[in-house]
């Protein structure tokens, strides 16, 4: 087979071949001439030299030759262009078939080839490229996992690595941006003056930090992201030397930033660590305890990651060495670089790397459906090509004209695939977001158009040299063969049955992916995440720090705001939290210790998430109260301090022991330990992602700490109708007050699941377009065996074979093919199962319910599409049948 | 495609010549390149001369029209040569234009009697 191809292809493409051919034809001509002048009385000399004089040069003439040959060539491919475009035209459904098949393979693929290269195959938007790194700090002995850094440590690696260049910090918090038309909650980056230095990133507009504008005393100054820019300010340009207010002081905007991905965090400024009023107390400077940062650098010229690696872990020997004090042995401080690139992507990549392969199956049963449909068409062409044989037309010269044609289809498809794929950009966008801050820079650029042009070429090579293959026998001989034996030569009938059983096979692989997604969806849309979302309003309220330094005013804040909104019609019940389930952010885990068994250590104390709540949060988002009480008003700032506990904390922390009376010591303040009470038990809820089962959990209450992030509200009716009366509330209470994020319950939840859902619906619409390619596939094979087998069925019939039995024999033969790709898909989708597991939800990848469940779709559509052609065969007249043999 | 191929070269008289020529002298029997020159003009009595130049871009074109084949065998003094044959199409070829070139050659005759 493989030496067949080779040849096949060799006889199109034989440039190389044909020069050496053309030299030494033209040598022996040569060589033939001076023999004759030798023979004639010349001298050998002579001979030669009148020779070449007559043939006027050997490379001249070769040149003539080419001309020519390049003459005829362009000739015949316009020709064949010509004549494969009339022969389209004039069997449009073929051509329109072939064309939106391969149009919607070649268009997924391109979309999603788009998404790959735009995410995980392009060098990053920095200068800084690749060479990029993130630092990390662990200290495993410390419970600290991917840790923070404090300013020292940070000093540390500047001063003693002798591989990373240009390390700078970053951290971010929100702060309130006045002078705008109303308060704005900014997301803030604050990083040293040379950070976009190190990234590689050149302002737009304006300038980004210079040296020493972190340093203390420097003027406050901003630099706009490029999509804060637009949102906020239209992208107007005389923002720059905008002076707005922010913690109190005067901040000059400098520049605005180009797209690049919001990373580490979507900021909208950013500002130098002078200007951040945490970061600038000067404790930050020396105490090592105090990380809050982010490190990042650049591997120095010709330095290899694995160089770094060791390099950071004497840097952090040395560390240990000289801090004995601030890592104790016993917390195993390392420091280790992670490339920028990966970070960026290695959420994206199974997801992305599973949908490129599911694309790729459908263009393969694209393929595959088109080979079929230009099999079948050309057994009705095969007179056609007998005839052109004869006329003198070569082997060769015939396959040309058949890759023409299917070189026309696939690039018509091509092009109008990545049409479908740019239409569909916003959404592959959108899509893409979940995954990774990289998704804006997905496009339908040079390098995708490249990639489907070579989709394309390539997938009308093989449908066009596929013909050739399939048939041993010369397309002369057809011929003198006289009537159509050529339909069903064994050797097309075998390709056309490995088409359909692959096509099935391949279905089979994608819809159980998809059915696992599904059924993955379906579990995480009824996990018990132990709250009520229906009618329940939250609102993002973070106090603004500066104007609330102070717990009383804080406290005021709260009470103000609790006291307004309850007597507001239609509010069922208010709470106020830091934060509620599946709301945005990570976990707030803190250290604590039980009463009467002290850990002995730092790093052995118990952990637990720690909550701030008011009285009404269980109420509102409907937890249950399992034992005890709920925080109450009366627990205030001077009152003991009492806790709320989870039933899994009860559980895990006291077995068999009532919890509440129990005492656990917190610390409040730096190096203070206080006691705290338990006082109620509340069930577990899914705090952090659906998917994630409930930890241990304390919940402090809000008058005790204050400290706004958000409100909740239960109401009697639609929770978006409250939104008006909170935000004119809040901005009574704090005209400066920001408050943001306003959704239902309801929706966040949704909106937890939108990333499964998407993958899901994805897979979904690729599994579907392949079950309607292979189904289509099976009733196209299935009526043209029928057609060319009518003569067959009416001398069955006027044999006395029932119209059944026909069906019936018909539907077997079909049905036979579908059963062995049902089995080859079933083997494959168990070997590759492991590669969709991480994606999964208590589904296994194996599970054989979905397995079922797709063997039985797939069968059940590929029997109809079978029975549909096969029902032509009963309808043979046997008369009709006979007379026209 | 015949129908659209013989456009270009009828209007090339001597490119059409050489073209039959070729196809005539390869209608007794296979022979390579040089074979066929020699044939030409010792059959013209020396008065055609064919041009290496033009000789191997024609056969190249007849072998592309189909109307001539190819192939490698060993030559009379047992070297390898290129051997041209005549192939069914170009059989039925020559005799078309044979037939056009005796009816234009007899109009061209009869033109320059009249004279």
């Amino acid at each position: 087979m493989f030496g067949r191809v080779l040849g096949t292809v060799r006889s199109v493409f034989s440039r190389g071949k044909m020069e050496s051919d053309l030299d030494e034809e033209l040598r022996f001509h040569l060589e033939r001439e001076i023999e004759k002048n030798v023979r004639r009385g010349m001298s050998p000399e002579n001979a030669r030299t009148e020779a070449l004089r007559l043939f006027g040069g050997l490379e001249k003439t070769k040149d003539e030759v080419r001309e020519a040959d390049r003459a005829v060539l362009l000739e015949t491919v316009l020709q064949d262009i010509r004549y494969g475009a009339r022969s389209l035209r004039k069997n449009p459904g073929y051509a329109a078939a072939a064309v939106l098949t391969l149009a919607l393979g070649i268009g997924a693929n391109t979309a999603i080839f788009s998404v790959v290269h735009g995410v995980l195959l392009q060098s990053l938007p920095y200068g800084g490229g690749d060479r990029l790194v993130r630092l990390r700090v662990d200290a495993p002995g410390a419970g600290i996992q991917d840790g923070r850094f404090a300013a020292p440590e940070i000093n540390d690696i500047r001063a003693l690595s002798r591989t990373v260049e240009g390390v700078v910090e970053y951290h971010s918090m929100f702060f309130v941006l006045l002078g705008g038309t109303e308060p704005q909650r900014v997301q803030t980056g604050v990083v040293s003056a040379n950070y976009f230095d190190t990234l590689g990133v050149a302002p737009i507009v304006g300038r980004t930090f210079l040296p020493g504008e972190d340093k203390k005393g420097a003027e406050a100054v901003l630099v706009l992201s490029h999509p804060y820019w637009m949102r906020a300010f239209g992208g107007d340009p005389s923002v720059v030397g905008r002076v707005f207010t922010m913690n109190d002081r005067p901040h000059t905007v400098i520049g605005v930033l180009p797209p690049i991905p919001g990373y580490p965090e979507d900021n909208d400024v950013y500002m130098p660590v002078s200007a951040c009023p945490f970061r600038s107390d000067p404790e930050m400077e020396t105490n090592r305890q105090m990380g809050m940062m982010q490190a990042f650098g650049r591997l120095k010229p010709g330095v290899r990651f694995d160089a770094a690696k060791s390099d950071l872990a004497s840097v952090a020997a040395r560390m240990v060495h000289d801090h004995p004090s601030d890592y104790p042995e016993s917390v195993h401080l390392t420091l280790l670089p992670v490339s920028l690139r990966e970070e960026l992507t290695r959420q994206a990549r199974p997801t992305f790397l599973l949908l490129f392969g599911t694309v790729g199956l459908v263009l393969l049963l694209a393929c595959a459906n088109v080979a079929n449909l230009s099999l079948a068409r050309l057994v009705r062409r095969e007179r056609e090509m007998a005839l052109r044989s004869a006329l003198g037309a070569g082997r060769g010269r015939l396959t040309r004209q058949l890759l023409t044609e299917s070189l026309l289809i696939s690039l018509t498809g091509g092009l109008v695939g990545v049409g479908l794929a740019a239409a569909g950009r916003g959404l592959l966008v959108h899509f893409a977001k979940r995954f990774t801050p990289r998704a804006p820079e997905i496009a339908v650029d040079v390098p995708v158009l490249v990639f489907s042009l070579a989709v394309s070429i390539a997938v009308g090579v093989i449908l066009g040299l596929l013909p050739a293959l399939s048939s041993k026998r010369s397309l002369s001989a057809s011929l003198t063969d006289g009537r159509d034996a050529s339909g069903a030569t064994p050797a097309r009938l075998r390709v056309r049955n490995l088409l359909i059983a692959s096509q099935v096979a391949i279905s089979f692989v994608l819809l159980v992916g998809a059915g696992l997604m599904l059924r993955t969806l379906w579990k995480l849309s009824h996990v018990d995440t132990g709250f009520r979302t229906e009618h329940v309003l939250t609102a993002r309220l973070s106090l603004n720090f500066t104007r609330y330094s102070k717990k009383e005013e804080r406290l005021a804040f709260q009470d103000e705001l609790l006291a307004r909104m309850a007597h507001e019609p239609g509010v069922q019940s208010i709470a106020l939290a830091g934060t509620f389930p599946l709301n945005e952010g990570g976990p707030a885990n803190g250290q604590y210790d039980v009463e009467g068994r002290r850990a002995p250590s730092r790093e052995q104390k118990p952990r637990a998430d720690f909550q701030r709540v008011s009285a009404a949060y269980f109420t509102t988002i409907g937890v249950p109260v399992l034992r005890g009480r709920v925080l109450a008003d009366t627990d205030r700032v001077e009152a003991p301090i009492v806790a709320v506990i989870n039933d899994q904390m009860a559980r895990h922390v006291w077995p068999g022991e009532d919890p509440i009376g129990k005492r656990i010591e917190i610390e409040t303040d730096p190096g203070k330990m206080s006691p705290v009470e338990i006082v109620g038990i509340v069930g577990n809820v899914r705090q952090y992602a659906i998917a994630d089962a409930p930890v241990d959990q304390v919940f402090l209450s809000i008058r005790q700490f204050p400290g706004l992030g958000t409100c909740l509200i239960r109401t009697d009716g639609d929770p978006k109708r409250l939104a008006r009366v909170l935000r004119a509330t809040v901005h009574t209470i704090g005209p400066e007050q920001p408050i943001d994020r306003i959704r239902t319950l309801d929706e966040v939840r949704a909106g937890a699941l939108d990333t499964p859902r998407l993958t899901a619906t994805l897979l979904l619409l690729f599994a579907s377009l392949a079950l309607t390619i292979t189904a289509t596939g099976i009733a196209g094979v299935i009526g043209f065996t029928v057609g060319q087998r009518r003569q067959e069925f009416g001398i069955r019939m006027a044999l006395g074979a029932r119209p059944s039995s026909v069906l019936a024999m018909v539907l077997g033969q079909g049905m036979r093919q579908v059963l062995i790709g049902l089995a080859i898909g079933i083997a494959v989708a168990l070997a590759v199962s492991r590669l969709w597991a991480s994606l999964l939800y208590e589904v296994s990848p194996t599970d054989p319910p979905t397995f079922l469940a797709v063997a039985l779709i797939l069968g059940a559509v590929a029997a109809i599409a079978c029975l549909v052609p096969a029902r032509r065969a009963t309808a043979v007249d046997p008369m009709i049948a006979l007379r026209s043999a | 495609m015949p129908d659209a191929s013989n456009r270009s070269e009828r209007s090339d008289l001597l490119q059409g010549t050489l073209d039959v020529l070729i196809l005539k002298t390869l209608a007794a029997q296979a022979m390579h390149g040089w074979g066929i020159a020699q044939r030409i003009q010792q059959l013209s009595d020396d008065v055609l001369a064919v041009n290496q130049g033009s000789l191997y871009p024609a056969l190249h074109r007849l072998e592309e029209k189909g109307w001539i084949a190819a192939e490698w065998g060993s030559s009379e003094n047992n070297r390898r040569a290129r051997y041209y044959t005549l192939t069914r199409a170009g059989r039925r070829q020559l005799a078309d234009e044979t037939e056009s070139w005796e009816r234009f050659a007899a109009a061209v005759g009869r033109v320059l009697a009249a004279t």
